[in-house]
């Protein structure tokens, strides 16, 4: 967009900049090295140069990740019991609250994109990586820590769909070969899902994670940051970058070129630049503020509240993953899910380090080549499993039905009143001592009695102190008008839940409880009515 | 939008230069203001305090808290009486007990326990025949009337009204922040 400029004119301009504009902030700190070093590119135009604003856009999006993250820190309490209450609170009572957790959770989705748009422009821009590998390392980086950051944050709002998508999360890892049952212990921070798993995926959504990417950040903007004028490594580069300055190399050379202090041309570039990026992060903050006003982001009921049958779909930036664990049995699934972004990431993140010349007989440019074959093959497959997973949804009418009574059932939750949460124990005690006042019943097992001891020793912590069951452990009430459900199954159940069909995580109380106590606690179980 | 024509020619004049110039310089940071104002609009009114909501969580009229029958307030002595309110704040909700005092020889005006000084609980004491706040001594007659110590003000009295032969009284929010908003919303 300069090329028309003359010696002439860059000459008076240097001059006039260093007199004024340039300014007393730039004579009393380094902020226009800085400047440069950020901006510095072969001066672009046209295309090319409104390509480059992807930077500007994945910069806005993440300002705006910490600040919607901060304002939600205000009223989130990362435990099991308030995760789902106090979003619910966020989304329903308090003023704005939708719209910035929507723009929390769509911003994540809309980062990940723009930062693989950029590193698109950067693998296909020429030199792009070449010219500053720690750039493009960083970008690979960032997109890493971006997806790990979606990954843990997804699970924060606790509701069914955030609790079924951590224990798959929990099984991938578990999965892994030697390593997995460690593995899934240090990220539940347990044996199993619960408060622990929250408060642990917390820190590093907001403090671990953050850090790094803070890190990654200031690494490369202010350890790893190429000199101002790289390099090119071949030639074509070379005639390319210096094209566009060569008129007016003359008025550069009268006065001592500070390899720091971008010169005139370049400073005209960086402004045009900079309101290029504006303008495009502009638009696109616009853009996801209307999407964010528009559509809420998702918060379905808690799991303990989820229907039986509840078929879990995670967003759409793992339907990916879900749709290829589908074709794939045990290990291989952890590993595939592990491996692939590894591989893939890895890779292209590893591309400036590969020595070219090395691959020269193959083909002319090695590097890129295989920059190209990685990043296509991640774009590839992550669209290619998600249409089958979207196309799969949509042809099974069971599933399609379930899905549309799930989004049914979400819309009504969003719809009812928030109802605030009762903070001391003794306060429930007290609603619910009505009930116990019947003294005689204790001894004579009335209906309304309390459980007994062994009961709430044994299986209240996962099937609820009164039998109302607990996140997704079944509740028991009511359960003796069920098929194979009579006292003494119950009984039977105690002793071997699986010749029931029941799930692993029933264990056996066959040796952990007495006869008597079986049959107490099925009697108990029996009693309880709807 | 903002290139330059293409037929921009170097001996353009200077003004136009230094105003395109301008204009590229200050884009962005109206970009960035735009930005960063919408969101701060945002959270202004996300983080606002919430007022406190009371209420007795019962009856038809929840503003107000049914104390005592009538019949039972009698005596020369100030009576005490607790009420449970539920107190919501944000996300969750308390119950709370608060202790009031009923003047039945004083028309049955009902004292608040709260000193007005800083806020302790102030007891009554039968001998002496006054209340007095246990923190920093302030001083208060049997009618509430404050009599010595560091406190400005007499006890307060909370609203109050009798409906079929029963005292109810109207509990205020503790906090000074202005009901204008409700803490829950539909």
């Amino acid at each position: 967009m300069k090329a028309e400029t003359g010696a002439a004119r860059a000459v008076q301009e240097t001059a006039s900049d260093a007199n004024q504009s340039s300014g007393w902030l730039s004579r009393h700190t380094r902020i226009a090295g800085t400047a440069h070093a950020i901006l510095d590119a072969p001066p672009l135009s046209g295309l090319d140069a409104w390509a480059r604003t992807t930077a500007g856009v994945v910069v806005v999006l993440t300002l705006l990740q910490i600040t919607t993250g901060v304002l939600l820190a205000f009223f989130y309490v990362p435990a099991a019991e308030s995760a789902h209450t106090t979003v619910a609170f966020i989304e329903k009572s308090l003023p704005a609250g939708s719209w910035i957790r929507a723009l929390h959770e769509h911003g994540s989705k809309w980062l990940v994109v723009a930062l693989v748009l950029h590193l698109a422009q950067r693998l296909l821009m020429r030199g792009g990586w070449r010219r500053k590998p720690f750039g493009w390392i960083a970008s690979v980086v960032l997109l890493a820590l971006m997806l790990a950051n979606g990954a843990t944050g997804y699970s924060l709002p606790w509701d069914a769909r955030a609790f079924y998508s951590t224990r798959v999360a929990a099984s991938i890892a578990g999965g892994l070969p030697l390593v997995g049952p460690s593995a899934r212990a240090w990220l539940l921070g347990g044996a199993d899902l619960s408060t622990l798993t929250v408060s642990r995926f917390y820190a590093l959504h907001v403090l671990l994670i953050p850090i790094l990417i803070l890190l990654t950040v200031v690494a490369r903007l202010f350890v790893f940051r190429e000199p101002p004028n790289a390099i090119p490594d071949n030639e074509t580069d070379i005639t390319k970058a210096t094209a566009a300055i060569t008129h007016d190399t003359q008025a550069r050379d009268e006065r001592a070129p500070d390899p720091h202090v971008p010169d005139a041309r370049a400073r005209g570039w960086m402004r045009a630049q900079l309101a290029r990026n504006a303008l495009a992060a502009g638009l696109v903050f616009i853009a996801l503020a209307l999407y964010a006003a528009k559509f809420p982001a998702p918060l379905g009921p808690p799991p303990e509240a989820a229907a039986q049958g509840y078929l879990p779909r995670p967003g759409a930036q793992f339907l990916w993953l879900f749709q290829l664990l589908k074709y794939l049995p045990g290990a291989a699934a952890s590993l595939a899910a592990l491996l692939l972004p590894l591989l893939l990431l890895g890779g292209l993140a590893a591309l400036p380090l590969i020595q070219a010349s090395r691959f020269a007989r193959l083909t002319n440019h090695p590097r890129r080549n295989a920059g190209v074959v990685l990043f296509t093959l991640g774009v590839t497959l992550v669209a290619l499993f998600t249409t089958l997973a979207y196309v799969e949804d949509a042809r099974d009418p069971h599933t399609r039905k379930q899905l549309a009574r799930q989004a049914q059932e979400e819309h009504a939750f969003r719809q009812t009143p928030f109802a605030p949460r009762r903070l001391r124990a003794d306060d429930d005690t007290e609603t619910t001592a009505p009930r116990n006042t019947t003294d005689d019943g204790a001894t004579s097992s009335s209906p309304s009695n309390a459980p007994p001891a062994a009961y709430a020793k044994n299986c209240a912590k996962c099937h609820g102190a009164n039998g109302e069951g607990k996140f997704a452990n079944p509740s028991l009430v009511g359960i003796t008008s069920q098929p194979r459900r009579t006292v003494e199954d119950l009984i039977a159940i105690q002793n071997n839940p699986a010749a029931y069909g029941l799930e692993a995580r029933m264990p056996s109380f066959a040796r952990k409880l007495s006869e008597d106590e079986k049959r107490a606690i099925a009697e108990w179980i029996a009693s309880l009515k709807l | 939008m903002n290139r330059t024509p293409a037929n921009a020619r170097p001996e353009a004049n200077k003004d136009a230069t230094r105003g395109r110039r301008n204009f590229l310089l200050a884009f962005p940071f109206l970009v960035f203001a735009g930005v960063i104002s919408t969101v701060a609009a945002a959270a202004f009114r996300f983080l606002r305090p919430l007022a406190p909501g009371v209420s007795s969580g019962a009856g038809d009229d929840p503003a107000w808290t049914t104390l005592a029958p009538l019949a039972e307030l009698r005596g020369a002595q100030p009576i005490m009486r607790e009420v449970g309110v539920e107190r919501v704040a944000g996300w969750t909700s308390e119950r709370e007990e608060r202790r009031v005092y009923v003047l039945p020889q004083d028309n049955n005006r009902v004292l608040s326990t709260v000193c007005p000084h800083e806020g302790c609980e102030v007891v009554w004491r039968e001998r002496e025949n006054d209340f007095v706040c246990p923190c920093h001594d302030s001083y208060f007659n049997a009618r509430g009337e404050r009599t010595r110590g560091p406190a400005r003000q007499d006890l307060a009295q909370l609203p109050a009204r009798v409906e079929n032969g029963v005292l109810q009284i109207r509990l205020e929010p503790s906090a000074s922040v202005a009901e204008e908003r409700p803490a829950v919303r539909g």
